[in-house]
């Protein structure tokens, strides 16, 4: 494990990881304002937080009535 | 300008949903994933282990323009999904709940409105997927080797029709029923739809608009525009446009009619 964790670049994952982590920041702050929300509030806040990049996406599909 | 006025409030409206933010990074995210991945697949395959003793796997040299490819395909499936789940409520979901009708009270003309949040869907869309292939363009460079500048941007706007054509039919759905979910899955079964029946017909159809990505493949091989390409790029602008009148037609019919 070691020997792998050293032989990626992380300048090439790391932007990987950024874009997913402004993702997931930008739809919790989202979150926080809103509040017609389809389904339970915090539901979607583990959904946000729990799975990686699709929790994001499928809150801003799907999360808020507008 | 009454069309500039539902213009900037569209955009305004996308801006507020943040849709400007999330869907031109889903993009970025969708198009590195193959890119990245395959270039370090060999030492994933290392790290799960679990082969026998001397086992040789030869992995292929990608070129350029396969790794292009790989991004397209990613775009085509679940990028297209995304920006069809993105787009389905446009009109639909003002129609259902009643704002569009306050909108149309005034004397808005049906043209202005409908063509107003096409053309916003379309510059979100456009600038998602540029920002998108952008990274691509850089991961293929100093992954896999060098892809010129114009290619990328030759890539940009003839794969930017496919979405146009994309953001059509999801246009056309949205006047002709109410609910955004039946909006998405009657997209989704014509784009799909579609291309199964251009590979049956594959040999008389050859300028369908789901050929784009063979198209641009062959375009980043060759290093030139086929006429082939031209012919399909022409072939998608008309049939956006023909959706584009087909809808202003039937949403005009659905409201007087409603």
């Amino acid at each position: 494990m070691q020997a792998i964790i050293e032989s990626i670049n992380w300048s090439i994952v790391a932007p990987f990881i950024v874009i997913q982590g402004i993702l997931m920041i930008v739809a919790i702050l989202d979150w926080a304002k809103a509040d017609d929300f389809r389904g339970a509030r915090w539901l979607w806040f583990f959904i946000i937080v729990i799975l990686n990049t699709i929790g994001p996406i499928i809150y801003f599909i799907f999360g808020r009535r507008r | 300008m009454q069309w500039m006025t539902l213009f900037n409030k569209e955009m305004m409206e996308n801006w507020r949903n943040k849709k400007w933010i999330w869907v031109p990074l889903v993009l970025i995210l969708l198009a590195i994933l193959d890119p990245i991945s395959n270039y370090y697949l060999p030492q994933i395959i290392e790290a799960v282990g679990g082969l026998p003793d001397g086992a040789i796997i030869n992995l292929p040299e990608f070129a350029p323009a396969d790794v292009v490819m790989m991004s397209l395909s990613q775009l085509s499936s679940l990028g297209v999904l995304v920006i069809v789940l993105m787009a389905m409520g446009t009109i639909a979901s003002e129609r259902k709940s009643g704002v569009s009708e306050l909108i149309l009270v005034k004397p808005v003309s049906y043209r202005n409105y409908i063509t107003a949040k096409w053309a916003a869907l379309l510059a979100l869309v456009w600038a998602a997927l540029f920002v998108g292939l952008l990274a691509s363009w850089y991961y293929t460079n100093i992954l896999y080797g060098d892809l010129s500048f114009k290619s990328f941007l030759l890539i940009f706007i003839f794969y930017g029709l496919w979405l146009t054509f994309v953001i059509s039919i999801v246009i056309f759905y949205n006047t002709l029923v109410k609910t955004p979910g039946l909006v998405a899955f009657l997209s989704i079964l014509t784009i799909m739809g579609m291309s199964i029946v251009t590979q049956i017909f594959g040999h008389i159809i050859e300028w369908s608009p789901n050929n784009l990505s063979s198209y641009i493949y062959e375009m980043v091989i060759a290093g030139e525009v086929s006429s082939d390409l031209v012919a399909t790029s022409v072939v998608a602008i008309a049939l956006s446009l023909i959706l584009l009148i087909a809808s202003i037609f039937t949403f005009k019919a659905k409201e007087l009619a409603g």
